[in-house]
């Protein structure tokens, strides 16, 4: 509840600043306007009408969204693989869809559609292939897919370089190293109804079948034994978690660190049972987000990409939690 | 007496190479049966085929007069439970949730334990002692703490069969006999049949009604603890320095035989 009234405040201030500042009273108008009350108060210019509508609020969205969807997806990868320390990346949706995205950039149109469509497919197409991989192993313990994530991670990573290597410098270089560092700012109506439809169902599907999360994160033989099919839970579990991922990357490119950090700062908040924690995850990751991006495109004159604020944010506040539990309280193996 | 549990003809083993051979084994309802051999005799991998993680090569197991390879994991879980070695969580959770995930055979995918499921919980808590420890996090447990909330999850699933992996690897003397003495009078009550694998020949002496003798995954002798400890049978299967006694109040204990020439005179 708290959690649900923490973030109105963050809402309305990303909703108010950035490049063109709309001022409160103004955010407040437009919003009567558009819900048909008139009369009290003076019309909003139409222009401001235009850049909150099609501009602010699409992207307050997509930084919800996709903040909401990658905390979540990292929640789920780390209870899955036993492993405080795992995000959502490890089986290298993120890798596959960077690859996506450059392949588009060079050789595709850029346009948007191209490059989201195909960072999307790759983003899914390599985590099938890790998946893959480690079904052909005897051994069907989840390490053996952080393994295969890691081979499959380093391949398309090599692919990324290559691409980079031959691509032109003063025009696709830069257009790839900026899609890789992430943005909001290319948010838009259209992008918000590819992504939020596969966010939100993901984050449903996640929270009603939250509960066996935290049999998931016990020893595998154990797990069997309570009478959990392991293996086929595990496909459900990847399976929507990287959808989501996939979507959310497609759309914004890397956002680094939300997906292993927030599952922690959720779990310092109300501990490690699932089904208390993936929702929270969702809201924290989504004001979390939201509020890295104010930041980002309120900070500098110019847009910072979002992977660097949040780095710069994320990075010392984990090392802060972890110096100051001894990393009990949030989950990480405690040493009695 | 009412068999629950029939191993027939079990070969089983990793890759091709057999560590189990032509196993034979019934277990009777009520009844605690220790498991006993070296180390690399087949204990764990017995214990692994009857919780059906392993597929044996060759020959069933039988529960309740259903084959083991019929059923589907969370009909499993509904007749076996497990009690691993003192584990330790990747994630802090409650004890109360760690019990909790008993449930997980009796729950539709969608559904989870609800405030009935908790009260359950509580009884199986209650029943080991350990009332105090529901709101507690499970890592910060001592390992004997931690192995009493093992065992009220396998309480708390319910099954008529309960298989306990070497209970008492990490606890010290004193907790080694108090979570025997708390199995054995969990299994009288419930009436459920209890396979544990043991290393300290004392504890199936003084707990278990029945002793399987394991060695180079066969099985030497199966019958009643008094009609199976002695002498020969014992050093057969645990090596040749190891012999039955009687203390002053005329307890049958094992000890070794020879102590060695350094050994501290007493």
């Amino acid at each position: 509840m708290i959690l649900i009234f923490g973030c109105l405040p963050v809402l309305v201030l990303s909703l108010s600043l950035g490049r063109y500042t709309i001022g409160l009273t103004d955010v407040t108008r437009i919003l009567l306007s558009s819900l048909g009350i008139k009369g009290f108060y003076a019309p909003p210019a139409p222009e401001l009408h235009m850049i909150f509508w099609n501009i602010r609020v699409p992207r307050v969205i997509m930084a919800f969204a996709v903040g909401s969807g990658l905390s979540i997806a990292g929640t789920v990868f780390q209870a899955m693989f036993k492993n405080p320390l795992a995000a959502p990346d490890i089986l290298g949706v993120t890798a596959g869809s960077c690859f996506g995205a450059a392949l588009a950039i060079m050789f595709f149109a850029s346009t948007p559609w191209a490059i989201q469509g195909n960072a999307f497919f790759w983003g899914v197409f390599a985590v099938s292939m890790a998946y893959l991989l480690a079904l052909k192993s005897r051994d069907r313990s989840a390490s053996v897919l952080v393994i295969a994530g890691i081979a499959v991670s380093s391949v398309f990573q090599a692919g990324l370089s290559i691409l980079m290597y031959i691509s032109n410098p003063y025009d696709q270089m830069t257009k790839i190293i900026f899609w890789i560092m992430g943005s909001f700012h290319t948010a838009c109506w259209s992008k918000v109804e590819v992504t939020l439809p596969f966010v939100l169902l993901g984050s449903l599907l996640l929270t009603v079948f939250s509960w066996r999360l935290n049999v998931m994160t016990q020893d595998e033989e154990d797990a069997l034994c309570l009478g959990m099919n392991v293996s086929r839970w595990r496909v459900f579990y990847v399976t929507t978690s990287t959808l989501m991922v996939a979507s959310s990357v497609a759309a914004v490119g890397n956002v680094a660190w939300i997906g292993l950090i927030i599952p922690h700062i959720a779990r310092y908040l109300v501990g490690s049972e699932h089904r208390r924690l993936v929702p929270v995850t969702g809201l924290v990751g989504g004001i979390f987000l939201l509020l890295m991006d104010t930041l980002a495109r309120t900070l500098l004159p110019s847009e910072i990409p979002i992977s660097i604020v949040t780095s710069i944010v994320g990075a010392p506040f984990l090392g802060y939690l972890v110096m100051g539990n001894q990393g009990v309280g949030i989950g990480i193996k405690s040493c009695n | 007496m009412e068999s629950s549990l029939v191993i027939e003809n079990l070969t089983a083993g990793y890759g091709k190479v057999p560590i189990l051979k032509k196993i034979n084994l019934s277990l009777q309802k009520g009844s605690i049966c220790a498991l006993m051999g070296e180390n690399g005799s087949g204990k764990t991998t017995l214990i692994r085929c009857i919780n059906a993680t392993l597929k044996p090569l060759r020959g069933k197991v039988w529960v309740k007069k259903k084959a083991l390879a019929s059923l589907n994991r969370m009909e499993i879980a509904r007749l076996i439970s497990v009690v691993p070695q003192a584990t330790h969580s990747a994630f802090s959770f409650t004890c109360m949730e760690m019990i909790l995930m008993g449930a997980v055979a009796r729950m539709k995918p969608w559904s989870a334990p609800g405030r009935k499921e908790v009260a359950k919980a509580m009884v199986a808590l209650e029943e080991v002692g350990g009332k105090k420890l529901a709101d507690r996090l499970f890592n910060r447990l001592s390992g004997g703490e931690r192995q009493l909330v093992m065992i009220a999850r396998a309480l708390y699933q319910d099954t008529p069969i309960m298989l306990l992996d070497e209970p008492n690897t990490h606890l010290d003397y004193s907790n080694q006999h108090s979570v025997m003495e708390l199995i054995r009078r969990l299994v009288k009550r419930r009436n459920v049949t209890a396979l544990i694998t043991l290393h300290d020949p004392n504890l199936a002496l003084f707990y278990c009604d029945r002793v399987a003798m394991l060695k180079q995954g066969e099985i030497l002798a199966l019958g009643k603890t008094k009609d199976i400890m002695n002498d020969g049978m014992l050093r057969q299967v645990l090596g040749s320095n190891i012999q039955c006694g009687h203390t002053e109040n005329g307890v049958l204990v094992v000890t070794p035989r020879h102590l060695g020439a350094n050994r501290v005179a007493v």
